[in-house]
């Protein structure tokens, strides 16, 4: 089918350009309750995702542009679809641009080989792991968890020339621990995401969250504080890599080409990124779609833009915007394709000594969501830690309130680094000011 | 009602599904096929260019068997004849029946059902979507952008068990505008929506409401951070819809029973609020955005009362969690898509509306904050924790609203802590459109609203 659509737009004289995804899935997924197996899943797809762009001329002489796509499964009216995306073309007018050009391609592992063996059987191993580590603390219990798996194949065509094949897995899980005494109940709900199972520490992560799940058990109000604020590891990276269901944070939308040309980010190359004084280590980042089992890492992106990794803020000041050819060839920018994942510059100083003084650490918020737009947020606070010295008080409930660059001008990194599927950077950060609205506050 | 027309391939395989769920029962206690299909259109225009795009399309079959103790699934892409046959077919291969519990099918129903589906062609909407924009655009030299957004999506469904043999379309507008403004700290902006099911009529915007859009996004460029603590709030209809959402709606999801993360379960008719409070789930609701005739389960639409006047009555079902626990069931097996499971899940979700006049509501406030528009929350079931994120709030003072805003504003505590609070309820009654997720994935669309409340909660 995917010759006869090729066939079909080759011989379209009405298209400037053209390009074709043939996008097939297969996965498994396994839902599991206390005592029971609720459900096993197999699942299949196949599409086509065509895009098309046409020129017309504006009644002022100029050229306008016009894209339009339509999706065809396995049997569709080839022809029809192609009408339909040619239709919407015709009533869009934009300034003009292109589809990529084909471009050498790197080699990035996205793809978990057993997997792709053998895709239940991959499944029903990392869950047996997950029990076997449950049943290691007893002061937990599981009562649910869900392994996902998928393997996507991705064939790229555009009337330029891009002719080029992808394979990538991802793999979900997700588990709900309990832990009680005597009528009081808690949980820990964790949701991991990675290209590979291997890279899914099951056991490690099982031990954290039961030792959560039992500190939570004692957990007391939380307080009213402004002072130092630790995140680590897979709680640091959601504070730099958060988002929302449809949009990226508030980094993937201040850097990207989209915002610069519609005017929501005011962020100047060669400028700070910070509206203050930065008094902390500085901030160095790329936007990497090259991380090797990185979650948003690929050979190539949706319009066939290789895999770059972009140094995209320097010493605190941005470097470069990301963008998709369209918006390239608006800004007049090299175009860098999708965003992919972050990386971040380890600091000089060890975890070790970043955590000596007191704090506050947080382990788990609801749902760390700022706005994209400003960076402010006001998150709830499922678990964290009063620090000092050696003993640790839990407390649950609260918020940590304020602005994700404020807070950044304002951080230590710790020198060692870790990868959680998609940000590599430091392990530890200690925000000097941040506030938590605590539950004795009153206004 | 509209006839209903569902898609040609659709429609054709509709007349095997009975043949296909008795091979599925040759093997299996209990079978099912559910065909289902979505499609849209997305239009953007701005002050720079202009986009329209069809929505990525889902169509697929699902084949369900029961085995006693596990739901087996076959998700097939399409519908193609040999193909799903062979799916169900392999479905049952070497299953084995445990014969521990059985799944009643429900009594017969047939029946096809629509919605109104717009008759607007593409150019049409493109053509609203630009002359809403030329209104908006220009409005204030202060504005970086204006933004309008379109986004229909219908929804085909065929369900068929031993008992059922049901179809539908479903057809949700949805229409946001976005005002951009530059201010000292970068670019602040507001957002209003409207939802329709099939009807352009209720997409229409006022020259009132898009200048109140504009002053907000203005005014948010000078807005300041509150002061956390507790305050006494009044809630617009739509923040009071999302505290309902992340409270009582996924709190009482019965697959969290199941799975021993609801503290609901634990509060069946016991008081979980004040006596003002009655809250529904409603997949009936008309012009609800989350309203369908019958789930992915094959149940017909009916509304649930979960909480009665303070006292929580019963949770909202799916189909596995709704047969382990012994539960009637309710119509809210959903899924994202073919490719996804069904869970328990929400449809419209609203507060019950009271007696108290809104101007009456303002009048009981010495000092307080008005709490007028929503823009994220997440749910808590087994904390009974609440995070609900305001776009913004105004200062209230001596029962006015002052020309003191505050943004973003968080809303935190403990959820029955919150709705004992609850000291008075508006006679007003709005509802909103949503995305909801279960956690972070299982998209679907929803509603959620209810009146103005009053009542105190802690913000940040």
């Amino acid at each position: 089918m995917l010759n006869s659509i090729i066939q079909s737009l080759r011989a379209r004289t009405d298209l400037k350009e053209w390009s074709v995804r043939h996008l097939t899935t297969r996965g498994a997924q396994l839902y599991a309750v206390p005592a029971a197996v609720e459900a096993k899943r197999a699942v299949d797809g196949e599409r086509y995702s065509i895009n098309v762009l046409q020129h017309h001329s504006a009644e002022d002489g100029s050229i306008t542009c016009g894209s339009g796509n339509a999706t065809l499964l396995p049997g569709d009216d080839i022809d029809r679809a192609i009408d339909a995306a040619a239709l919407i073309a015709g009533l869009v007018h934009n300034p003009v641009y292109t589809f990529p050009a084909p471009a050498d391609l790197p080699e990035v592992p996205v793809a978990d080989a057993s997997f792709q063996a053998n895709p239940s059987a991959t499944l029903d191993e990392l869950y047996t792991c997950l029990k076997q580590a449950v049943a290691r603390h007893p002061q937990v219990r599981m009562t649910a968890a869900e392994v996902a798996g998928e393997e996507v194949t991705t064939h790229l065509l555009n009337s330029r020339g891009i002719d080029a094949i992808q394979v990538a897995t991802q793999i979900d899980i997700e588990w709900v621990l309990i832990g009680r005494s005597g009528e009081q109940e808690v949980e820990s709900f964790v949701e991991l995401t990675r290209r590979r199972a291997a890279d899914i520490d099951v056991a490690g992560e099982v031990d954290r969250r039961a030792r959560y799940t039992v500190d939570l058990l004692a957990a007391t109000t939380p307080p009213m504080y402004e002072g130092p604020i630790v995140l680590r590891e897979a709680t640091l990276a959601g504070f730099i890599n958060s988002g929302d269901f449809t949009q990226g944070g508030p980094f993937q939308m201040l850097t990207s080409g989209s915002a610069k040309f519609s005017k929501i980010t005011t962020w100047e190359i060669g400028q700070s990124v910070f509206r203050r004084e930065v008094t902390g280590d500085p901030l160095t980042m790329w936007a990497n779609r090259r991380l090797p089992y990185g979650t948003h890492a690929n050979r190539f992106d949706e319009e066939g833009l290789p895999a770059q990794r972009i140094e995209l803020i320097k010493n605190n000041q941005l470097l470069r915007f990301t963008a998709s050819q369209r918006y390239a060839d608006y800004l007049s920018l090299s175009p860098t394709g999708a965003f992919g994942d972050i990386e971040v510059v380890a600091g000089h100083i060890p975890a070790a000594e970043l955590l000596a003084e007191p704090h506050i650490e947080i382990v788990s918020f609801s749902w760390f969501n700022p706005s994209p737009v400003t960076g402010d947020f006001a998150s709830e606070i499922r678990l964290g830690y009063l620090v000092d010295g050696g003993r640790r008080t839990p407390f649950r409930g609260g918020m940590l309130v304020g602005n994700v660059f404020d807070a950044l001008a304002n951080v230590r990194w710790s020198s060692e680094t870790g990868f959680y599927g998609d940000y590599l950077g430091p392990t530890t950060a200690r925000f000097g000011q941040l506030k938590v609205a605590g539950a004795d506050a009153s206004a | 009602m509209p006839e209903l027309q569902l898609p040609p391939a659709m429609s054709a395989l509709r007349s095997e599904l009975g043949a296909m769920v008795e091979g599925v029962e040759s093997h299996a206690s209990y079978g099912a096929v559910l065909l289902s299909a979505q499609q849209g259109l997305q239009i953007q225009i701005d002050d720079r260019e202009e986009r329209v795009i069809e929505s990525p399309p889902s169509a697929g079959t699902v084949a369900t068997a029961f085995d006693g103790v596990t739901l087996h699934e076959r998700a097939i892409g399409g519908f193609d004849r040999s193909a799903v046959e062979r799916g169900a077919r392999d479905l049952v291969q070497g299953l084995t029946l445990a014969d521990r519990v059985s799944i009643d099918p429900g009594p017969d129903r047939r029946g096809d059902f629509s919605t109104p589906i717009s008759v607007l062609s593409t150019a049409e909407k493109l053509d609203r979507c630009r002359d809403l924009q030329q209104r908006l655009r220009g409005r204030d030299a202060r504005i970086v952008n204006a933004r309008v957004r379109y986004l229909d999506a219908t929804e085909y469904a065929v369900f068929r068990n031993r008992s059922a043999d049901l179809a539908q379309s479903v057809q949700r507008l949805y229409l946001i505008v976005m005002v951009m403004v530059a201010g000292p700290d970068g670019v602040r902006y507001d957002v209003a929506t409207k939802h329709a099911t099939g009807d352009w009529d209720a997409l229409v915007f006022s020259d009132d409401e898009l200048q109140q859009l504009t002053d907000n996004a203005i005014a948010l460029t000078r807005a300041e951070r509150i002061e956390p603590g507790e305050y006494t709030i009044i809630t617009a209809p739509g923040v009071t819809g999302t505290i309902c959402h992340e409270s009582f709606g996924h709190g009482v999801e019965t697959d969290m029973f199941l799975k021993e993360r609801a503290r609901a379960a634990h509060y069946i008719d016991r008081v979980v609020g004040a006596p003002l409070v009655s809250i529904y789930d409603d997949p009936s609701l008309p012009d609800g955005f989350g309203f369908y005739f019958f789930d992915d389960e094959g149940l017909l639409a009916r509304p649930t009362q979960i909480v009665e006047n303070g006292v929580f009555r019963r949770g909202i079902t799916d189909l596995y969690s709704a047969m382990a626990l012994g539960l009637p069931r309710s119509a809210n097996g959903r899924r994202q898509d073919y490719s996804r499971k069904a869970y328990a899940r929400m449809s419209n979700t609203f507060f019950a509306s009271g007696t108290t006049p809104l101007a009456d509501l303002f009048a009981q406030v010495e000092s307080g904050v008005y709490l007028e528009k929503w823009s994220s929350g997440m749910e808590d079931p087994q904390g009974w924790g609440i995070q609900v994120t305001c776009h913004f709030g105004h200062e209230i003072k001596h029962g006015k609203v002052t020309s003191r805003m505050f943004a973003p504003i968080g809303i935190t505590g403990y959820v029955p802590d919150v709705l004992q609070t609850v000291s008075a309820v508006g006679n007003d009654f709005a509802h909103d459109a949503g995305s909801c997720g279960k956690g972070h994935k299982e998209l679907l669309s929803v509603g959620s609203g209810g009146p103005h409340l009053l009542l105190k909660a802690r913000l940040g």
